[in-house]
C-alpha cells in the first residue's frame, strides 16, 4: 500500500532558472579522478620526504 | 586519454611515456567512468530515462570532464521536463570545453525560444508551489490544480505527472491517476516510482472489477494463459502494459457495444418519432407552395385574358382608324373627292368651254362623299354643278343617245345616268335611261326609271309612254 508523506518525501523541488547560477557555484567540481589524483600526489610527497629524511639520516 | 600529470597522450602502458607518472589507476577508474556512460547511453536509447540519469551521474562523479555524459545527462534532463537541470549541465559542459560542444547548440536553442523556457519555467514553479501544497497536507485540491496547470504547460513534466497521480490516489480518483502514469511511462519506460504506483492502482482496481464482473456473472478468466500475461507488469521489460491491456480491451470493447447500440436507438426514435412530423411538415409545405403557385397562375391567367382583350380592343380601334385613313387617303377618300373637285374648279377657270375635262374630274367624285362632305365642299360642288351641270349633261345625254341608237346599251346605261345625275331635270335623260335599262332586259331598273320619269315629270308625254312600257313590262 502506497503511503502518501513516504512517497511524498521522494519529491525534491525542480530547479528553476533563477536559481541555476547559485546551483552552478554551489556544485562540488571534485570527482573521484581528483581523488585519486590527490591520492597518488600524496603518495608521492610521502615518498620524497622519506628519501629525504634518509639522506639526512 | 591523457595523462593527468603532464598531459601527455597516453598508450597501452600502466605509465606515462612523457612523465614516467603510474597511469593504471587512473585508466581503471576512467574506465569505469566510461563504461557508465555506455550504460547510461544504452538506456537513454530504450527510454529508461531515469536509468540513464542514474548511470551519467555516477560516470560524473567518477570523470567530471566526460563531455558526452554532461551533454547526454542535461538532455535527459530536459526530456524530463527539468529544464533548470539540463542547463546547469550543458553551462558546466561549456565551462569545461567552450568551443566544438554540442552544449553551445543546445543553450542557443534555449536563448531562441525564450518564450517556450519561460513556459516550462512556470511549469516547475507550479510543480514547487503544488509541493508545498502538499507537504500542508490540507491542501491537495489546490496542488491537483497547481499540477494540472504545470502538466499543460510543459506536457512532459514527469516528476509533476507522478505528483498528481499520487495526489489522485490520494483523493481515490483512480482512473485519473492511472491516466497520468500512463503518460509517465510513455516519456520514462523504467521509473520504478511509476511502476509501484501502476501495480498499486493495478491491485484496487483488480479487487473492485472483479467484484462488480463476478456480480454480473462475467467472471475474468486469469488462468488463461496468453502472450500478454497479468504478471509480466512486475518485469522489468518493454511490455508493461500488458497487466492491463485485457481489462482495458473488455472495457473498450463494451463502450463500443453500448455507442453501437446508443446510435442504433436515436436512428430508431429519429424514424420514429422525427421523421413523419417531417414528411408532414415538408409536404404542408409543398401544398402551400402549389396553392401559391396556383394562386399566381390563376393571376397571370386572368392578366393574360384582360390583355387580350385590350388587344382585341385595340385592333378593332386600330381597323376603325386605318378604315378612316383610308376614308381621307384613299382613292374614294375625301381627300381624293376634294383634290377631284379642286381639280373641276381649276379646269373650269382655265376653259370654262371645256366641259369635257371638266365633266372628267366632277365623274370622279363619289356621290356618297355629299353626305361625309364638310359644308364648304358641298357648297362649291353645288355650286359647280349649277355652272356646269346643264352643260355636261347635254353632252352625257347625246353621247349616251348616240350609243342607244347604235344599240350600245351598257354604255348608253353609263352616260344617260350620268347625264340625269348632272342635271335632274333632264327628263329626256331619264325617259331613255329606262329606255336603255329595258332593251337591255334590266326590267327592275326600267321600271324605276318609268316610274321616277312619272313622279317627276307628271302630265306629259315621258310620263304617258312611261306608264305604258311599265303596263307592257308588268304584262310580261
Amino acid at each position: 500500500m502506497i503511503d502518501f508523506e513516504t512517497e511524498l518525501k521522494k519529491f525534491y523541488p525542480s530547479l528553476e532558472m533563477e536559481d541555476v547560477e547559485e546551483a552552478l557555484y554551489k556544485q562540488d567540481p571534485t570527482d573521484m579522478v581528483d581523488m585519486v589524483i590527490e591520492f597518488i600526489r600524496g603518495q608521492k610527497t610521502e615518498e620524497k620526504t622519506e628519501v629525504k629524511d634518509k639522506e639526512e639520516k | 586519454m591523457i595523462c593527468y600529470n603532464c598531459g601527455a597522450e597516453l598508450g597501452p602502458n600502466d605509465f606515462c611515456t612523457r612523465c614516467g607518472a603510474d597511469v593504471s589507476l587512473y585508466k581503471n577508474i576512467i574506465g569505469a567512468a566510461n563504461l557508465a556512460y555506455n550504460q547510461g547511453l544504452e538506456k537513454a536509447h530504450v527510454r529508461d530515462l531515469a536509468g540513464a540519469v542514474s548511470s551519467l551521474k555516477l560516470c560524473l562523479k567518477i570523470d567530471k570532464t566526460n563531455i558526452d555524459a554532461r551533454n547526454l545527462l542535461g538532455l535527459v534532463y530536459f526530456e524530463l521536463g527539468e529544464c533548470g537541470l539540463a542547463l546547469k549541465e550543458w553551462i558546466t559542459s561549456q565551462n569545461i570545453r567552450p568551443t566544438k560542444n554540442i552544449a553551445n547548440d543546445y543553450i542557443n536553442l534555449l536563448n531562441k525560444n525564450r518564450g517556450e523556457l519561460d513556459k516550462y519555467n512556470q511549469a516547475e514553479k507550479k510543480f514547487n508551489q503544488a509541493l508545498g501544497y502538499c507537504h500542508q497536507g490540507e491542501s491537495l485540491d489546490y496542488a491537483e490544480i497547481a499540477l494540472k496547470s504545470a502538466i499543460n504547460q510543459n506536457p512532459r513534466y514527469v516528476q509533476a505527472l507522478q505528483l498528481l497521480a499520487l495526489v489522485c490516489i490520494k483523493l481515490e480518483k483512480w482512473e485519473d491517476a492511472r491516466r497520468y502514469l500512463q503518460r509517465c511511462q510513455k516519456i520514462d519506460v523504467g521509473n520504478t516510482t511509476t511502476l509501484r504506483y501502476v501495480g498499486e492502482i493495478r491491485n484496487i482496481l483488480d479487487m473492485d472489477e472483479d467484484s462488480v464482473l463476478q456480480s454480473r456473472g462475467l467472471g475474468f478468466n486469469k488462468s488463461k494463459k496468453s502472450d500478454i500475461d497479468v504478471t509480466d507488469v512486475k518485469k522489468e521489460s518493454t511490455d508493461l502494459y500488458a497487466g492491463s491491456v485485457v481489462r482495458r480491451e473488455t472495457k473498450t470493447s463494451s463502450i463500443v457495444i453500448n455507442v453501437a447500440i446508443g446510435i442504433l436507438i436515436g436512428i430508431a426514435v429519429s424514424y420514429m418519432l422525427i421523421l413523419p412530423a417531417r414528411i408532414s411538415a415538408a409536404r404542408e409545405g409543398v401544398d402551400e407552395s402549389l396553392k401559391a403557385a396556383a394562386e399566381q397562375l390563376d393571376a397571370k391567367t386572368a392578366q393574360i385574358g384582360s390583355l387580350e382583350q385590350d388587344i382585341k380592343t385595340s385592333q378593332n380601334q386600330i381597323e376603325k382608324l386605318q378604315s378612316e385613313l383610308d376614308s381621307y387617303t384613299g382613292e374614294d377618300g375625301r381627300m381624293a373627292a376634294i383634290d377631284s373637285l379642286l381639280s373641276a374648279v381649276n379646269s373650269y377657270i382655265e376653259n370654262p368651254e371645256d366641259m369635257q375635262a371638266v365633266a372628267g374630274y366632277l365623274d370622279r367624285i363619289d356621290e356618297s362623299m355629299m353626305d361625309e362632305g364638310s359644308e364648304s365642299f358641298n357648297a362649291v360642288y353645288k355650286l359647280l354643278m349649277s355652272m356646269v351641270g346643264a352643260d355636261v349633261s347635254s353632252g352625257y345625254y347625246d353621247s349616251g343617245m348616240k350609243a342607244y341608237q347604235e344599240e350600245l346599251y351598257e354604255e348608253a346605261i353609263a352616260d344617260l345616268t350620268k347625264a340625269y345625275s348632272y342635271d335632274n331635270s333632264n327628263g329626256d335623260a331619264l325617259y331613255n335611261l329606262g329606255n336603255a335599262y329595258r332593251k337591255s332586259g334590266d326590267t327592275v331598273n326600267a321600271l324605276d326609271a318609268y316610274e321616277k320619269v312619272i313622279a317627276q315629270f307628271p302630265d306629259t308625254e315621258m310620263a304617258t309612254r312611261s306608264q305604258q312600257h311599265i303596263n307592257e313590262l308588268n304584262v310580261d
